[in-house]
């Protein structure tokens, strides 16, 4: 196959045209291919590694990637790297099952199936929660963002204000749920407005 | 949509999920289109808020590129930064980097280079040969809350990597590259691997021998590297210090990269500026030793009373409570039964501490020939074998719990396989001549008579080696099944079909902790001592109830389990 030549064998120019167009795709829509190995996996644990597996494999495979239309390469890209990370994302979960939760191989299917559609709409997801969390008290939007902040915490917070933090969690529960409600407001609001 | 399945989500997204929950979840995405579509709906919030909240919450974010090959602070973990910030491009040249490397070391490799690149997690590729997924022993515990949702360890278990998290109590877990740390809390610990752990909350001494140099405790600030040999670390309340008490340590990351810290120094590694005090009050591994003792003896007493009270059950037929120290050679009867059936001491049986620590006592059968044989004469109408059990290793084949010597009519074998599965049979007609093919001898072999084994799911693997067991076995003749329990919990209920019931239980002369009379002399089949400790063990004329057999369970439970 063509991708094993020696490197002397290959004109010196198309190589490394094609390994800039490879990290120009790679790094604009790395985001989205994130979003969607995150979708596969029950937590953040792994995110990177399978992210940088299925870098690796994408690079191996990335002579045979051969968008139909070139205006359409973006969204190509992402798909045919999400093919991608489907199967790196299964086997990464395959060699951990004895020593954490992993999601079952036909869940894993079922979320990517479901995930590539979400992608898609990550821009527009961003927005939204942004002005979403613009909508909440100070307070509130402190402790909702509290969770996800590195160094700050949730038992933190109890301690300060003196609150229990088993209370706090359903507070913040409460809060996300808020914020998936508006989010999908709005969104459903932009498509309607085209 | 359910509440209860959105919480299940938040759940998992935190990390705190149950394992029969996440199964809920996982069957609840796979059969709901709506479930899957708020799970992933749920995914892209938390992913996003996590990374408004970076933005929203660091003050200090790098300028410069940072290095990719250097291992990243905890502040930026994972590199999750605006896209339109430089570190995000950092991230995106790292990519191109290991990915450029692995174009040429991919064509002559099969395998990718494990390059750490700024953003990704310092993990060991391809190591094929790990029996124990883990990478510390929770070896000592005082108090111990866990928090909730979070996984709760016994004293003994082998940790994996992950989250370790309890809200009290002190903790002192050993790392496998031989670094201890003493962790007092509320506590919020990552532990990473043999050689490192991510310290959220808590304070903590740490002592880190020659062998150990090297091991890393990464802190918001900074990751502390020990050049060895001690040094005490608090993190919380939005500030970390490091304080070293002996030797010198090496800080890495951040705005304190390449400093380093000797006896007597005291460091803040965020937050203010000013000197920090000294950290004051942590644990010695002697205090832990004091209040851990202390403890016990407390527990211990309380157990003597509630065996007291078990001594005094009417259906017992004999009751060793091996726990209460015993002199000499005999092992006392405490049942009303009395001491007709008090056991006798026979070879190489070691007196050792019991499941109360060292003022209380047990029998270990380690040696081969350690024994204790009583004997029970009588018929009975139901069985019920209750034991607290520690095992150390399972050497042989079969390794004896309780045995009766011939094996005849009626006669009961209590016993563990190697596999980590519990046995329990009774002999139903010692008459019949059956023969069938032994695996373990490979040949026919006659078999005692006709009996049926009824066996469990393993309950025991060598991480479980040192740690107590409560096992019970109910044989019901009335209602025809064979109920057994480890940790007052049901393992396994198999009814006695009609072939093998018999309703007329003998027990005879018979062992705890060995074979007395094995039918066959080869050494695979016949040799049964238990390479483990029994401090307890308890036999009932009646069929127990679940309850009953939890109960015994809570009450006999030792401290931390």
């Amino acid at each position: 196959m063509s991708e094993h030549l020696a490197p002397d064998a290959e004109p010196r120019n198309d190589r490394e045209a094609r390994y800039n167009e490879f990290v120009g795709l790679l790094a604009r829509h790395d985001q989205s291919i994130r979003r969607f190995v995150r979708s596969l996996l029950p937590s953040r644990d792994g995110v990177d590694d399978v992210l940088q597996e299925t870098a690796l494999e994408c690079w191996k495979k990335f002579d045979a990637f051969q968008p139909d239309d070139p205006d359409e390469a973006a969204g190509e890209f992402i798909r045919w790297a999400c093919v991608i990370a489907r199967y790196k994302a299964l086997g990464w979960q395959r060699d951990r099952q004895r020593d954490r939760l992993v999601f079952r191989e036909c869940v894993v299917e079922r979320l990517a199936d479901a995930a590539i559609d979400h992608v898609r709409r990550r821009e527009q997801q961003r927005r939204a929660i942004e002005s979403c969390l613009d909508a909440l008290p100070g307070d509130d939007r402190r402790l909702v963002l509290s969770v996800h902040a590195p160094g700050e915490s949730v038992a933190r917070l109890a301690a300060e204000t003196g609150q229990q933090a088993r209370r706090l969690y359903s507070r913040v529960n409460v809060l996300r749920k808020r914020l998936l409600e508006c989010v999908e407001k709005r969104l459903a609001g932009e498509v309607a407005h085209g | 949509m359910d509440d209860s399945v959105r919480r299940l989500i938040f759940e998992a997204i935190d990390g705190t999920i149950s394992p029969d929950d996440f199964e809920r979840l996982q069957s609840a995405i796979e059969q709901s289109d709506e479930v899957r579509d708020e799970y992933l709906r749920a995914v892209g919030l938390c992913e996003e808020l996590a990374e408004i909240a970076v933005v929203h919450s660091s003050p200090e974010l790098p300028d410069a590129l940072p290095d990719p090959v250097r291992r990243p602070e905890a502040g930026e973990r994972r590199g999750r930064l605006q896209w339109w910030n430089p570190g995000r491009l950092a991230v995106a040249l790292a990519l191109m980097l290991s990915v450029g490397a692995a174009y040429w070391f991919g064509r002559h490799n099969s395998r990718a280079p494990s390059s750490q690149m700024a953003g990704s997690s310092s993990r060991d590729v391809g190591t094929d040969e790990a029996v124990i997924a883990g990478h510390a022993t929770l070896r000592r515990s005082v108090d111990l809350t866990w928090s909730r949702g979070t996984p709760a360890w016994r004293e003994g278990d082998v940790l994996p990597d992950g989250q370790l998290q309890f809200d009290e109590g002190v903790a002192e877990i050993d790392f496998f590259c031989g670094a201890t740390l003493i962790v007092e809390g509320p506590a919020s610990l990552n532990i990473e691997s043999d050689w490192s752990v991510q310290v959220i909350e808590g304070r903590l001494r740490a002592n880190v021998p020659p062998a150990a140099r090297g091991f890393v405790v990464r802190a918001p600030g900074a990751d502390i590297v020990d050049l060895g040999t001690e040094f005490a670390l608090e993190v919380g309340s939005g500030s970390a210090r490091v304080e070293v008490l002996d030797g010198e340590v090496e800080l890495r990351g951040g705005d304190l990269d390449g400093q380093h810290l000797r006896t007597g120094q005291t460091l803040a590694l965020t937050g203010s500026s000013d000197p920090p005090q000294a950290i004051q009050g942590l644990s010695t591994i002697g205090e832990l030793l004091r209040r851990r003792d202390d403890a016990e003896a407390q527990r211990f007493a309380q157990w003597k009373q509630s065996a007291e009270r078990l001594a005094q059950d009417p259906r017992l037929i004999a009751y060793y409570p091996m726990a209460l120290a015993s002199d000499g050679r005999i092992v006392r009867n405490a049942a009303a039964t009395g001491a007709e059936r008090n056991g006798t001491i026979v070879g190489p049986v070691q007196h050792v501490p019991g499941r109360f620590g060292t003022a209380s006592a047990g029998l270990d059968f380690e040696r081969p020939g350690a024994r204790v044989r009583t004997r029970i004469d009588g018929e009975f109408h139901a069985f019920t074998f209750v034991c607290w059990g520690r095992i150390d290793s399972l050497e042989h084949r079969y390794n004896a719990l309780f045995m009766g010597d011939g094996y005849e009519n009626g006669e009961p074998h209590w016993q563990i396989r190697d596999d980590g599965r519990l046995m329990f049979s009774v002999m139903v007609d010692d008459s019949q001549e059956i023969r069938h093919y032994s695996e373990l001898e490979k040949r026919v072999v006659t078999g005692a008579g006709l009996h049926h084994v009824y066996i469990t799911e393993p309950f025991w693997d060598i991480t479980r080696s040192g740690q107590w067991f409560h096992l019970a076995a109910v044989y019901d003749p009335q209602a025809r099944r064979v109920t057994q329990y480890v940790n007052g919990r049901e393992i396994s209920s198999e009814p006695i079909v009609d072939r093998f019931h018999t309703e007329t239980l003998r027990i005879g002369p018979s062992e705890i902790g060995n074979w007395g009379q094995p039918f066959r002399k080869t050494p695979e089949f016949a040799v049964r001592n238990l390479n483990g400790t029994i401090d307890e063990l308890a036999i009932f004329n009646a069929a127990l109830a679940s309850h009953e057999i939890e109960t015994l369970y809570e009450e006999g439970k030792p401290r931390g389990y």
